[in-house]
């Protein structure tokens, strides 16, 4: 008894380490080559977004950032379930490639870990942004950590991109990104911005480090499931042989857990 | 979709260290090259000025014939340290009287002359030694036309190949590139003789020049930059002068001037091709056409021996004056050469051109701050300096406090606005070079009491007034000589369209003036002219100039009925920045949006900015800094300085003095300059101004203000240090790094600027302190004469600093030789910040514990979990067992 308990508590935390650091990755690869092919087919067609207002979760940009190998597309929205997918852009500032500041969030250490090099960046390295105005070449003018002074006020025809996320910092460094960090990159060839975006409609839930409160209906629901799969197993059990049993509960316990693990994410801050 | 997982690898650790410290490796070559560049530079003698006697000499059979010699000077006032569009001035004398005087000499325009003097841009150095690629020719000179360039005519007209200096290769049909361009790119007739003179780019592309498409892209039809090559004229004396305007490789990339390409300025005096002997050289021997000092509106053709067409033949390129000029560093090597984040200065625009000079002096130094001036308004920089989103402020007059911390304001720079005018007067005569205004003129303009035209006759209140300023009967008595054409561009004064100090000194001017103040409350001036009914009574002074006018005409044109818009309001069309302004006069380019224009004529009408001023008929006028004004070489008006107590009923000139900006009478104003309390600013209030006949009054003193208590330390030590270095070194007189350009009156501990600089002393240490008790500015205690005199240094408030403003202890005070440069205590280095708590106007703290301890805290106890469960289980065997 005393020994499952503490193998059902290692499983529980040693599953969600390994769904945060490698299977999410797995799962936001997926969803970068499914965002991608949505994003291409929108270039293409002359219907990716240039203004304000897309829903959260669609794409809005491709970034790549060549020093740091990173490529990726950007998401509409910051909330901890956006940024799972990729980068989000923060709802309330202009797209990138766009005239005006645009902020960008991404995780640090998790899922995918798309900004987990954004503190290699140095002063003019170059960030590349397709929008659905065309490409542009931001060029990146430092690293900002807390207590640094504020980047200089922008030109009226400049365009700035600031790329935010988690600094890994303290003890066991690699995974704890605990601290605020910013890049800020600069275009003097912005496009120019096709709507203001909305002023204070932020929520909460969208700025750097923060939760989704919303999850927990959802979280209730997977674990009433989790459980009803358990209650399942236990009867099943009774009649059947165990590896029948668990050939069949086992895909459904892995995507419930999953599923759940997801779900938790979005409580958690939404850069690390 | 290539992404990677890697965390933490010692591997990735040490290449991203190597990547950091590429760069860093890469700023140290460049910042030494240019400090070793910079150092003899700016130690060169500035200026320049060369003899030669230049002939023509006619081949007769064999024996040569000067039929002409002259012993031609040419001077230039600046030849280091250039920026872009900065204007030098290049005088001659001893040349040949020219003739056929062209309205327009810039560019094309300046072809038909007879012996005028071409000045021109060329990159590279005349010096026989330096490779070829350096070497400067006529394929590196700019010019912004193919007609300047390249010549495709009969034979019996090809005169450069009856050149007495032409070689073997000219006088073949084609010459001057090898190879030949395909026939698709020049169309070549085989009947004439064709010469080019390609361009040869900074990035080594060449340029055929043989039309307008083969040119550079900065030689397109209209256009960013006008022309600045030009075909000068000199009197019957054979003397001249111009203004020429240098470009950058900022403003022509092709041309490629930068602090690392060297180029020259190449004059070359128009002598007439010397020529060789034979019937065929008949064209090549003429004199001229037209008498010495006539006009040639007309543009009727010229004789091409004496014409400054053939400026690249043999016999004028061998007459030519090679002027070497040295670049300053762009404006934003700051930028590109210092990775460090900026500590961002902000506030008046008046500093612009200092800061200009001063920023590469703090960001080459690695043991100095990075200093970058970010202009604001003067309002919208004190607000953010008093919330601690900005450390310091550029004002140039005090400011009501909003926070309880102590303001301290250290007199950084003298400087002030001007209005800077170009003015053409009638008949090709040249351009006006003293131009008068009263306060009313001024007020006339900004009060927009000029119709400008038809369209604003119909204003109510306004009726009979003059068109424009130059119809003005008070205008003509002050400038006479001018012509009498109405433009709308003379009904107005180009201005600010932010609150500035700049335009609230402008109106405490106008204020003081009695004759302006009647005209704006509404009594007509003696001819009868009455102020713009919207604007009657406005409150004076104003920082942010209002524009009040709706008067719509009403007519009956398509565009107007679509574009509905204030039409005196278009016409003042303010700008924001006052480098605009300056822009806008030097290139005599009115901002007015008052023309009509459709790209096609399916598209609706648009309203935009009307054409540059045509060269002969030019007029505008802008308020312009003084920095500025100097930089690019903007003539400013003289501006009356006293004037009768009441107003007149009739207009004299008589009893009133007229001042122009000049290092004197910004001295004058700055002795007029009050200070009520230490750490202060000082007032030069317009009344004492108007006693005082020899001070200029748009003279203005501009401060770093900073909060007195409640500063970081980091940012104290840096603002501290800022006035230091500005105040001692930055107020030294050139045009390399840190120094100071024309345009500003430097502080200097004896003179008129003495208190200032005394002041700016006393405003660092108590910054550096930050001890000064909050809301303290009413104490009565303060001792008035602390900042204006010497010995006023016994205030017990003072803060315990050796006080400079005592002349008998000059060890004590920090002097021009102690700049503290390299002095630490005075450098905010980055370590200190660490420990001290995070600086306002800077990066907020943000973070999440959960989000930095959740994944160590799971790993360790799964980890811990399953060993404990593992125990558990083997114990719970054993006990089984």
């Amino acid at each position: 008894m005393f020994s499952s308990i503490f193998t059902m508590v290692a499983i529980c935390s040693l599953w969600f380490v390994a769904q945060m650091l490698f299977l999410g990755g797995l799962a936001q690869e997926r969803s970068q080559d499914l965002l991608y092919a949505e994003y291409r087919e929108q270039l293409a067609a002359a219907t990716a977004p240039i203004e304000p207002g897309t829903d959260p979760g669609r794409p809005v940009a491709l970034l790549s950032i060549p020093d740091i190998g990173l490529h990726q597309v950007v998401v509409e929205g910051t909330a901890s379930g956006d940024l799972l997918a990729g980068p989000g852009h923060r709802r309330d500032s202009v797209l990138p490639g766009q005239a005006g500041a645009s902020v960008v969030y991404g995780r640090a250490s998790t899922y995918g870990a798309p900004f987990a090099e954004l503190a290699d960046l140095t002063a003019g390295d170059r960030i590349d942004v397709v929008s659905g105005q065309g490409s542009t070449t931001y060029t990146v003018r430092g690293v900002r950590r807390a207590g640094d002074p504020l980047p200089q006020v922008l030109e009226p025809e400049e365009g700035g991109l600031t790329l935010v996320s988690g600094e890994r910092a303290g003890w066991w460094s690699a995974l704890s990104p605990g601290e605020v960090l910013y890049v800020d990159a600069v275009t003097r060839k912005p496009f120019p911005s096709a709507g203001s975006p909305p002023g204070e409609a932020l929520p909460e839930s969208e700025k750097a480090f923060a939760i989704d409160q919303g999850a927990l209906p959802t979280l209730v629901l997977c674990l009433a499931a989790l459980i009803a799969l358990t209650l399942g197993v236990i009867a099943a059990r009774q009649r059947w042989s165990t590896a029948l049993v668990w050939v069949i509960a086992s895909p459904i316990a892995v995507a419930l857990s999953w599923m759940s693990t997801d779900v938790v994410m979005r409580l958690l801050p939404n850069l690390m | 979709m290539s992404r990677r997982t890697t965390i933490g690898g010692g591997l990735l650790v040490a290449s991203g260290l190597l990547l950091a410290s590429l760069p860093a490796l890469g700023f140290e070559t460049v910042a030494s090259a240019i400090s070793s560049t910079s150092g003899p530079a700016a130690a060169a003698k500035d200026g320049y000025s060369e003899t030669k006697t230049l002939t023509r000499v006619f081949d007769n059979e064999g024996q040569p014939l000067v039929v002409d010699e002259r012993r031609v000077t040419v001077k230039v006032n600046r030849t280091q340290e250039l920026r872009g569009r900065e204007r030098i001035r290049v005088s001659w004398t001893g040349a040949h009287p020219s003739a056929a005087r062209a309205a327009n000499p810039f560019g094309e325009g300046g072809l038909a002359q007879e012996y005028p003097v071409v000045i021109l841009q060329c990159r590279g150095l005349d010096d026989p030694d330096l490779p070829a690629a350096k070497r400067l020719s006529p394929d590196t000179c700019w010019t912004s036309t193919r007609m300047q360039r390249s010549q495709s005519v009969v034979p019996r007209v090809a005169i450069w190949q009856q050149d007495l200096h032409a070689t073997a290769e000219d006088k073949q049909r084609q010459s001057g590139m090898r190879p030949w361009p395909s026939g698709e790119q020049c169309v070549d007739i085989t009947s004439f003789a064709t010469r080019l003179t390609p361009f040869r780019a900074a990035n080594g592309t060449v340029y055929p020049a043989c039309s307008a498409e083969t040119m550079p892209p900065e030689a397109a039809v209209g256009a960013a930059f006008p022309p600045a090559e030009v075909a000068a004229f000199s009197d019957a004396k054979g003397a001249g002068e111009v203004k020429y305007e240098v470009r950058s490789n900022v403003e022509n990339e092709s041309l490629g001037c930068s602090d690392k390409v060297p180029c020259s300025l190449v004059v070359i005096p128009i002598m007439g091709l010397s020529c060789v002997d034979g019937a065929d050289a008949r064209e090549c021997r003429q004199h001229g056409r037209f008498p010495a000092g006539s006009s040639n509106f007309a543009n009727e053709g010229v004789d091409a021996a004496v014409s400054p067409v053939y400026w690249w033949a043999r016999s004028n390129w061998r007459n030519r004056f090679s002027v070497p000029l040295t670049f300053a560093l762009p404006p934003d090597a700051c930028d590109v050469l210092d990775p460090r984040p900026p500590v961002g200065f902000y506030g008046s625009e008046l500093l612009a051109q200092a800061s200009l000079q001063w920023a590469p002096a703090y960001c080459l130094n690695k043991k100095r701050f990075k200093f970058q001036h970010s202009r604001m308004s003067d309002k919208a920089a004190f607000k953010l300096m008093e919330n601690g989103e900005a450390v310091a402020a550029f004002v140039s007059g005090e400011r009501e406090r909003s926070g309880d911390d102590r303001v301290g304001y250290a007199p950084t720079g003298v400087s002030g606005f001007a209005v800077g005018y170009i003015v053409d007067r009638p008949e090709n005569a040249g351009e006006f070079t003293d131009l008068r205004l009263t306060p009313r003129l001024l007020a006339k303009l900004l009060t927009q009491s000029y119709p400008a035209s038809a369209l604003g006759v119909g204003h109510k209140g306004m009726k009979g007034n003059p068109l424009s300023i130059n119809l003005d009967p008070e205008f003509q008595a002050l400038n006479p000589g001018l012509d009498t054409i109405s433009r709308e561009a003379a009904a107005t004064v180009l201005s600010l369209s932010e609150s500035s100090d700049v335009i609230s000194t402008l109106t405490a001017y106008l204020a003081e003036d009695p004759e302006a103040m009647a005209f704006v409350d509404g009594t007509p001036d003696p001819w009868g002219m009455r102020v713009n009914p919207t604007y009657r009574g406005i409150d004076l002074p104003t920082d942010d100039w209002p524009l009040l006018d709706t008067y719509v005409p009403d007519v009956d044109q398509e565009c107007l009925k679509a574009n509905p818009a204030p039409y005196l309001g278009q016409v003042a069309a303010p700008v924001n920045t006052l480098r605009a302004i300056a822009e806008a006069v030097l290139d005599a380019w009115p901002n007015v949006q008052t023309r009509c224009d459709r790209p096609t004529p399916t598209d609706p009408w648009k309203l935009g900015r009307i054409d540059r001023q045509g060269m002969g008929a030019r007029m505008m006028l802008g308020i312009v800094s003084l920095g500025d004004a100097e930089r690019f070489g903007l003539r400013t008006a003289r501006l009356q300085a006293t004037g009768p107590a009441k107003p007149q009923s009739r207009f004299t000139a008589a009893g009133r003095v007229f001042t122009g900006p000049d290092p004197v009478s910004l001295a004058h104003a700055v002795r007029l300059a009050e200070q009520d309390e230490t750490y202060e600013p000082f007032t030069i209030s317009q009344t004492a101004l108007r006693r005082k006949a020899k001070a200029y009054p748009g003279t203005m003193i501009v401060y770093t203000a900073a909060r007195l208590s409640g500063m970081a330390k980091a940012d104290a030590r840096t603002v501290a240090e800022f006035i230091r270095i500005a105040t001692t070194e930055g107020q030294r007189r050139g045009f390399g790094n840190g120094q100071l350009p024309g345009g500003y009156l430097p502080l200097s501990r004896t003179g008129a600027t003495g208190p200032l600089l005394r002041s700016a002393n006393q405003v660092a240490a108590a910054v550096l302190e930050q001890k000064a008790p909050a809301d303290q500015d009413d104490d009565p205690s303060d001792d008035p004469s602390n900042g204006n005199g010497p010995g006023g240094d016994d205030d017990p408030d003072d803060p315990p600093f050796p006080d400079p403003s005592d002349p008998d202890e000059p060890s004590d005070a920090p002097s021009d030789d102690d700049v503290p440069s390299g002095s630490p205590s005075a450098s905010p280095s980055a370590p200190d910040s660490a420990e001290a708590e995070p600086a306002p106007g800077s990066t907020p703290a943000l973070g999440s514990t959960w989000a930095g301890r959740l994944l160590p805290i799971l790993i360790s106890v799964g980890l811990v979990a399953s060993v404990v469960a593992g125990l558990a289980r083997a114990f719970s065997r054993g006990g089984d067992h």
